[in-house]
């Protein structure tokens, strides 16, 4: 077991659902409640990480944010920030890679609550933060820990966008997926073994945990 | 005195201007679409739309007034702002939280335990402070969300179809806390309904809407029995709903009477000539729609050479609904018109007749509500 790559893979997870949880809750309540001409465009390009190789979005984001690219040369100089080949720009693109992973459960969610609950709660006279905070939240909180739960599933298992955008830099941007196929190429097959056994693990147990969590959800429509 | 006029251009079309009293019950009736739904979210602040024109306002006139919405000196408070109780048609309980919960969102946060078991208690829901609302009864749920809008505090209490989702019993019962609320709660209260009997039943006034506009108000037995026009009749479901044209007393009618020549649709067939009462509201020869009040009209076996109005006509079907039957009767002068009258069946069955039988209908001029056809 590399450690090491662990200690990576769990940080990225962690980092990239604390990053995405705002973050998404906002793009899904939007999604869900706000009528938009754009929105099948803006759900599209949402859930493009999933159909797209992981290559493609690896290729260009090493494109847009490499150091001879604009973006990648000004945030050089200007904050002295390497979105490449670095932890900083894994997380970024581990945050783009599983948009659609917190925010369709999300959405679902959001899109479930029926209007006249927020209504209800502000002819009670509950601001919208309020109402937010004490009807809104905890209706969706199986969409939440559904999103989280994927979320960090997801990112243990990434290695297409990882191996473009982090290369693979022992204790900063090499994961637990990296190391079983650097293992697999070193014909270690056990130490590969090791490590697949326990992403196949976390990984059902998270499916596990976002479909219980689905069935116990307080709120059904009438 | 709670005053609302409201215009909307938008896609939810408004025209609809009503006052309703302190301790009043107003119903909005009208059918599924006609915007009843629209100017209750419009009260509460709920209705959102660039083009709504208008004033809502609660209170006495002068310093005790509160303006809502007044699109003149652009006033627009937000729901959080107008103190409005607001029963929803699914009551829009929150699921997550117990109705003791619930109630307590739209208190005063000074509210203290006591109040809120005095006001389960008044409500009929003792003990059921823990409960979720899905461990709830439908009529339980109604009560919590009445005491929700009760415990804001209303200066207003708006009903929306509360009585739609419980089972007749349970309907019966509600309408009788709701009479006994008005006892205790002195505030304009508006009710939405589309069942005819439940306004008749439970309200003080009436207001008809149709495509979102207000076409009459007034006490519900005078808005049932004399219709503005030919819609609010239907509207109002007056089965007995005729065409006709109008002739005002001419010197071979009694004084104050005039005629009705009652025609199929197209003057020129077959009529039947009616005496009815000429108000001096119509003009002479004037295209009418009218309807006759049911419980008015008489039916015998023999014609009375005396009686005015008196058609010969054929009981075409008889329904027996229990106490009441409800039969059909055909004109023999008009054979293409059908009058609708709910006999008791111990009446029916003294004058022995059955179908096919002729029968004399008597129609007093009083019975008959000579309304003008709406141009255009």
């Amino acid at each position: 077991m590399d450690w090491q790559a662990a200690r990576v893979s769990l940080t990225l997870a962690v980092c990239t659902a604390a990053l995405l949880l705002p973050l998404g809750v906002w793009l899904a309540r939007w999604l869900a409640t706000t009528p938009w001409r754009g929105r099948p465009l803006a759900e599209a390009l949402l859930m493009l990480p999933l159909l797209l190789p992981p290559t493609v979005i690896g290729f260009y984001l090493l494109i847009t944010l490499g150091q001879g690219s604009v973006a990648g040369g000004w945030l050089a100089s200007r904050l002295n920030l390497r979105l490449v080949f670095s932890f900083e720009g894994l997380l970024l693109a581990s945050v783009l890679v599983n948009l659609p992973f917190m925010v369709q459960p999300l959405q679902r969610a959001f899109a479930a609550i029926p209007a006249s609950l927020r209504e209800a709660a502000w002819v009670c006279g509950l601001s919208p933060w309020r109402a937010f905070w004490k009807i809104e939240l905890p209706l969706v909180w199986p969409g939440l820990l559904a999103g989280v739960a994927l979320t960090m599933a997801h990112t243990l298992g990434e290695f297409g966008v990882v191996l473009m955008v982090g290369g693979s830099i022992p204790g900063e941007t090499k994961t637990l997926s990296i190391a079983i196929y650097d293992r697999v190429q070193a014909f270690d097959m056990a130490g590969a073994h090791i490590m697949a056994l326990a992403l196949v693990a976390c990984s059902l147990a998270a499916l596990a945990f976002v479909f219980a969590a689905d069935k116990t959800r307080p709120l059904q429509e009438k | 005195m709670l005053q609302v006029l409201l215009k909307n251009a938008g896609p939810v079309r408004l025209n609809a201007e009503f006052r309703c009293a302190r301790g009043e019950l107003l119903a909005l009736v009208g059918p599924s679409g006609s915007g009843k739904t629209s100017v209750l979210r419009a009260i509460a602040g709920l209705l959102k739309s660039p083009q709504l024109q208008g004033r809502v306002s609660v209170g006495g006139a002068g310093s005790g007034e509160s303006v809502w919405f007044d699109s003149a000196r652009g006033v627009w408070q937000t729901p959080q702002q107008r103190r409005v109780g607001l029963v929803f048609q699914h009551y829009a309980l929150f699921p997550h939280l117990t109705a003791i919960e619930n109630v307590a969102l739209a208190a005063h946060p000074a509210r203290a335990n006591t109040y809120f078991d005095e006001l389960f208690e008044r409500m009929g829901l003792a003990g059921l402070q823990q409960r979720r609302p899905l461990q709830l009864s439908g009529g339980q749920q109604q009560r919590v969300a009445l005491a929700r809008a009760l415990a804001r505090e209303p200066q207003v209490l708006l009903l929306d179809e509360p009585f739609s989702a419980v089972d007749a019993p349970t309907r019966q019962t509600l309408y009788r806390e709701l009479a006994a609320l008005r006892q205790d709660v002195a505030i304009p209260m508006v009710l939405v309904t589309h069942d005819l009997h439940e306004a008749r039943r439970l309200a003080d006034r009436v207001v008809i809407l149709d495509a979102g506009e207000s076409l009459q108000s007034g006490p519900p037995a005078t808005v049932f029995a004399s219709p503005r026009n030919a819609r609010v009749a239907e509207l109002v479901g007056i089965q007995n709903h005729f065409r006709g044209r109008f002739f005002q007393s001419g010197p071979a009618d009694a004084p104050g009477f005039g005629r009705l020549a009652w025609h199929a649709g197209a003057p020129e067939v077959p009529q039947i000539s009616l005496r009815v009462v000429d108000k001096k509201r119509l003009d002479d020869g004037a295209e009418v729609s009218w309807v006759v009040a049911g419980e008015l009209l008489d039916l015998s076996l023999a014609a009375d050479p005396q009686a005015q109005n008196t058609l010969a006509c054929t009981l075409r079907e008889v329904l027996a609904l229990g106490e009441i039957s409800l039969c059909t009767l055909v004109p023999l002068q008009l054979p293409s018109q059908r009058i609708t009258l709910n006999l008791s069946s111990a009446s029916l069955r003294q004058l022995g007749a059955g179908p096919g039988a002729v029968l004399h209908l008597h129609i007093p001029p009083a019975a008959i509500h000579i309304m003008p056809v709406r141009q255009g």
